[in-house]
């Protein structure tokens, strides 16, 4: 299958000062595919360079060097053929503080191009599919950061994009506001199935919101694939705690299914294995087997933050996971 | 160009119309704009006529400039600002991520800036024809009429200057929006002949349109023109410039996505 988003070796270096003297490389030469109908995140810390990698693929940044095909148009030559098919939608929404929010969604309306009874409609349509009627007469610098947001998402559907960017979509929202911002971006993809990709330094959103998810670090993508490839692939599964009373097969539960470490104590055993809920019913029947009471099990399911530092940390140690 | 993209092409020109238009009646800074300050300009220069006791075609030529300026002013304020509301919302990206030309940006912004800055022409000749017996008519129809087409193209290049030091510098550069003005005031002869300037600034001033449009409106009142067809210069070089800056602007709005400086306006 052909990609809809398909970036080949992009590489940015922002220069600042007199005849660009400082610079700071913030892409080390990028690359990345991502499928149709497809959430595809892009989870990284600050500065690792997500808001300009988005940036490049939105046509709002030219990289130094790279391709950058959407849609089968290349994003670099033919821009203004590409924008009028996607949109983005940044977490600091910014739009014209004096118009209404109705306005300002009439007015991006126009610049895609909709007319009269048409973009009436549209516009109305997004307002109350957003949640966004009681405030659209309100000015936009007189609204609450969630309505922003809000606001932010409407506008990026005007123009029914096939392909939407969406940079830190719940950045500064609080946890409900957040939480509601998230079951948007998810039942808008799946109504319309449309392409996404999104950044975030939120582990959980990442984890919540997409099939597949890139690492970037420092301008480079340490790893792709989904939450659960990445466990897998880092080795760091789901932890089961087993407290019992006599003797367990330590040979055995080394080599029983899914099972990657194992650390056994005097009454405890603690078994790293790739999913908690896959496996915990073989291990138990395997320690009874031999005669062991069990008499307590508790499960720690790893989450993509466990994974994130622990990419991190073998890439700062330079112990050769990066792919 | 098929009917739905001619279409197109008016609602995204509209759409800045629409904005500007908004913002403006809400902006009671806009009332002073175009009735306080050119009025107040107005009526400060055409006494200091009478108090010279200068003649009704000697008053004219300095009439003839300080409305020429207000309606510059005016109009070449909305051209600007169609880049500085959004650089002060900080929004900028969300209007070039949209299908739009350089084209529609200025037109719309434009056609808004004719419409206020014509208003504020029509003010200031009643005033200059009630209290100073100046006759703005006195060039016909036709020569009226170019003479404002002129001062409205000559706005929109000042405006779209504003706009490309914007996409270059920033804030540091959105001064530019009230300061270009002045150099005119200096250099076109708004209230004397360019000949009288020190070289090599009557040389500069052969280079800027309204130089030669007011010779032509002038010309009308008693003191021909120097430059020959001063029309046929004015949109001569008015022509050229377009296409300058057309390209500039594009270049530089090229220039903003390489370094980055659009989205660093949107933040």
């Amino acid at each position: 299958m052909e990609p809809i988003i398909k970036a080949e070796n992009i590489a940015k270096t922002y220069r600042s000062g007199w005849r660009g003297q400082k610079s700071k490389e913030v892409l080390k030469g990028v690359d990345l595919e991502v499928h149709e109908g497809e959430i595809f995140g892009i989870l990284g810390p600050n500065g690792a360079g997500k808001t300009t990698l988005l940036s490049i693929l939105s046509t709002l940044l030219l990289p130094d060097r790279g391709k950058v095909e959407i849609l089968g148009i290349d994003a670099l030559r033919n821009g203004s053929k590409l924008r009028e098919r996607i949109n983005i939608s940044s977490g600091n929404a910014n739009f014209l503080w004096s118009l209404t929010v109705k306005e300002n969604l009439q007015f991006y309306g126009m610049l895609y191009g909709l007319l009269g009874k048409d973009r009436e409609e549209r516009v109305n349509a997004v307002i109350s599919h957003l949640g966004l009627e009681e405030h659209k007469d309100v000015l936009f610098d007189r609204v609450s950061t969630g309505m922003k947001q809000r606001l932010s998402l409407a506008k990026c559907l005007l123009n029914e994009p096939e392909v939407l960017f969406l940079d830190e979509p719940t950045v500064g929202l609080d946890p409900s506001a957040a939480a509601k911002i998230r079951e948007e971006i998810l039942s808008i993809q799946r109504a319309r199935k449309m392409t996404v990709l999104l950044t975030t330094h939120n582990m959980k959103e990442a984890q919540f919101l997409c099939h597949r998810i890139a690492f970037l670090k420092e301008g480079e993508i340490l790893t792709m694939g989904t939450a659960e490839d990445l466990k897998r692939m880092i080795r760091i599964g789901d932890v089961i705690r087993i407290e019992f009373l006599g003797r367990i097969p330590e040979d055995d539960l080394l080599h029983a299914d899914g099972v990657i470490n194992t650390s056994i104590t005097d009454r405890q055993c603690e078994i790293v294995v790739d999913e908690a809920e896959r496996r915990l019913g073989s291990l138990v029947c395997l320690l009874s087997r031999d005669g062991a009471e069990i008499q307590k099990v508790t499960v720690r399911q790893t989450d993509l933050e466990d994974v994130f530092l622990e990419f991190a940390k073998n890439v700062d140690t330079d112990m050769g996971l990066r792919l | 160009m098929s009917s739905l993209s001619l279409q197109r092409t008016l609602i995204r020109i509209w759409a800045f119309v629409f904005k500007n238009w908004l913002i403006t009646k809400r902006n009671i800074f806009s009332l002073f704009e175009i009735a306080f300050w050119p009025v107040v300009g107005f009526f400060s220069i055409g006494l200091l006529t009478t108090f010279l006791e200068l003649d009704v075609n000697m008053s004219g030529f300095i009439l003839t400039g300080i409305i020429s300026m207000s309606v510059i002013q005016v109009c070449q304020i909305d051209v600007a600002y169609v880049l500085l509301f959004d650089l002060w919302s900080k929004a900028l990206k969300h209007t070039f991520i949209a299908p739009i030309h350089p084209f529609h940006l200025v037109s719309g912004s434009w056609l808004i800036g004719v419409m206020r800055s014509f208003v504020v022409f029509l003010l200031l000749s009643i005033f200059s024809a009630l209290v100073f017996r100046f006759d703005f008519l006195q060039p016909g129809f036709v020569g009226l009429g170019l003479f404002l087409l002129g001062l409205f193209l000559m706005s929109a290049l000042i405006g779209v200057t504003v706009c490309i030091l914007v996409l270059l510098f920033g804030y540091n550069a959105e001064v530019a929006a009230w300061s270009i003005v002045s150099f005119l005031y200096l250099l076109c002869g708004i209230y004397y002949p360019v000949s009288i300037l020190p070289s090599p600034l009557p040389e500069i001033a052969r280079a800027i349109p309204l130089t030669y449009l007011l010779e032509y409106f002038r010309s009308f009142y008693g003191f021909p023109s120097t430059s020959g067809n001063a029309l046929a210069w004015a949109y001569g070089l008015i022509a050229v410039y377009v296409v300058v800056e057309a390209f500039l602007f594009k270049i530089v709005l090229r220039r903003a996505k390489r370094t980055g400086i659009l989205l660093r306006l949107s933040e």
